[in-house]
């Protein structure tokens, strides 16, 4: 026996657990990508290499697997934020698709600008509260939050309302320049 | 602090309501939270979970694979580039001291000092000649000890006793087939490796031109535990890189020479420009380099003691923090390590019980 046969019933286990745990977050691992780079394809990009990188390593069913995924995802995403080129063609990706949609072109300009001036003020924070930043608004608990970061409950509080003056500043230095 | 409930909750909520300079300072807070989540909103990701699953399952890259392990990863710290360093110099230090009457394998280890100054100028000796595999080694990841032995030969992976409390269950094992190099020596390429970095260097002995190392390695076997980036333990995803523990066994390693003895070498060797005092001593008073395993310990960034192992003496490094620890010994022809983020005395005893 029955070695083979025990380890294909672990392989087919392991690979169920996966997509569960694919079907579970992938949305909201794309939502985090997405909140940091402003950008749906490239946000899936991100979350899949993030899902990728994690199979390839870890179990499928260790609860710390969601924990593990939404880190993975801000850094991922704010990593790549912070690549010049990339920036360049995302704009450019996004200047496209806003182009398709109805609003009246002022304010798609406006918009635009807004969220390039939000990206750029976020790529030049510290990685720590960039991410405690996007991870809260993707919606994620405070407890959820402070799993992801393996920091305690308690500080999220802080972290998040010195990260937001952080990001306030960030913003009004970039218009400013 | 704008809608979640762990933000205020039991007493503190209590106190809110019946507090006006409170409600007032919340409400600036929640203001502001909810400013910056106008500033963060984006259009929402319209995904297709099925067809993103196919895609992912598809990648070569979602099967295991020893050459893409996160240690080996270019985002790498300190820690992590001191066991890359040692595993580096311990290779040329191998090469370097290996011709010992013509003839190395080690039976027994031992630690030298190493700085980056050593590492550095023991890796201008890859430039005095040529290295030729003249059997390359075959690395895979498997998740079954039989698929590991059968790629190595029939070796089977060690057999962990308990592992230590928090140690994931999860495992990777790994196999390599024997691989055999060999590495030409040349006066030619060493002079012309010297005059391109601008260096000056002694001349290399008539007798070691030309003159090769025949190096075979592994068979080896080897598992890797757990979890990986755990991120319950640290604050950033940077921090964590070592798998939480690493067995392997391998064959020692034999070296064959022609016409250079080990003293020539040890002599050329320790005459290269850059080479540390404290290598030099520590490398002199080795007595019989060509039965000695010497391993490499990054003074910068690890300490090293020896220690009784399975009745024989081998070499511990790291220390009780939990941060990284590792033991390595050589036993009835093969040598063992025992490393990852586990306290030292968990490493020893994980050593101690290892069938």
């Amino acid at each position: 026996m029955n070695l083979g046969a025990r380890r294909m019933t672990a392989v087919r286990t392991d690979d169920e657990a996966f997509e569960a745990l694919f079907t579970a977050e992938y949305g909201r691992v794309v939502g985090i990508a997405n909140r940091v780079l402003a950008d749906p394809h490239e946000a899936e990009d991100v979350a899949q290499e993030v899902f990728i990188d994690f199979h390839r390593l870890h179990a499928a069913s260790a609860d710390y697997a969601p924990a593990w995924l939404h880190r993975a995802a801000a850094h991922s995403s704010l990593n790549r934020l912070r690549g010049a080129r990339r920036r360049q063609k995302r704009e450019f990706a996004q200047a496209m698709e806003e182009g398709e949609r109805t609003l009246d072109p002022q304010t798609q300009l406006e918009m635009g600008e807004d969220r390039r001036r939000v990206r750029e003020a976020l790529g030049r924070m510290a990685p720590k509260p960039a991410a405690v930043l996007v991870l809260r608004a993707s919606g994620l608990s405070y407890a959820e939050v402070a799993q992801a970061l393996g920091v305690g409950i308690s500080q999220i509080g802080t972290l998040l309302r010195r990260a937001e003056d952080t990001l306030r500043k960030e913003v009004t230095r970039g218009t400013s320049n | 602090m704008v809608d979640d409930l762990d933000a205020k909750a039991g007493t503190d909520a209590d106190h809110l309501d019946g507090c006006a300079e409170c409600q007032a300072r919340f409400k600036t807070i929640s203001d502001d939270a909810s400013s910056i989540a106008t500033l963060l909103a984006v259009p929402e990701a319209r995904v297709d979970v099925r067809r993103a699953f196919e895609t992912v399952m598809r990648a070569p890259k979602t099967q295991p694979a020893l050459g893409r392990l996160p240690f080996l990863r270019p985002r790498t710290r300190p820690l992590t580039l001191m066991f890359v360093a040692a595993v580096a110099a311990a290779a040329l230090v191998v090469v370097a001291f290996a011709a010992g009457g013509f003839f190395f394998q080690p039976t027994t280890v031992k630690a030298v000092p190493i700085t980056v100054a050593d590492i550095q100028a023991l890796s201008q000796l890859a430039d005095y000649g040529t290295v030729t595999w003249t059997k390359e080694p075959q690395l895979q990841a498997t998740t079954s000890a039989a698929d590991a032995a059968a790629i190595a030969g029939g070796m089977q992976p060690p057999v962990v006793a308990q592992l230590p409390a928090g140690v994931s269950t999860t495992v990777t094992y790994g196999g390599m087939s024997e691989a055999q190099a060999t590495f030409t020596f040349s006066a030619a390429k060493a002079a012309a490796a010297a005059a391109a970095k601008g260096k000056t260097l002694p001349k290399l002995p008539a007798e070691i031109d030309g003159a090769t190392l025949t190096i075979t390695v592994g068979p080896a076997v080897g598992e890797i535990y757990g979890a990986m980036n755990k991120p319950t333990t640290g604050s950033s995803t940077d921090q964590i890189n070592l798998p939480q523990l690493i067995i392997a066994k391998s064959a020692s390693p034999k070296v064959t020479s022609t016409q250079v003895t080990a003293q020539q070498l040890e002599a050329y060797i320790l005459a290269q420009p850059g080479i540390s005092d404290q290598l030099t001593n520590a490398i002199k008073a080795i007595g019989d380099p060509s039965t000695t395993l010497l391993i490499p310990v990054p003074i910068e960034y690890a300490t090293s003691t020896p220690v009784n192992v399975q009745g024989v003496e081998g070499v511990a490094l790291g220390d009780n923090t939990g941060v990284g620890s590792g033991v390595v010994w050589v036993k009835n022809g093969s040598v063992y390590v025992v490393a990852g983020s586990i306290k030292q005395s968990d490493a020893i005893g994980i050593a101690n019980n290892l069938k």
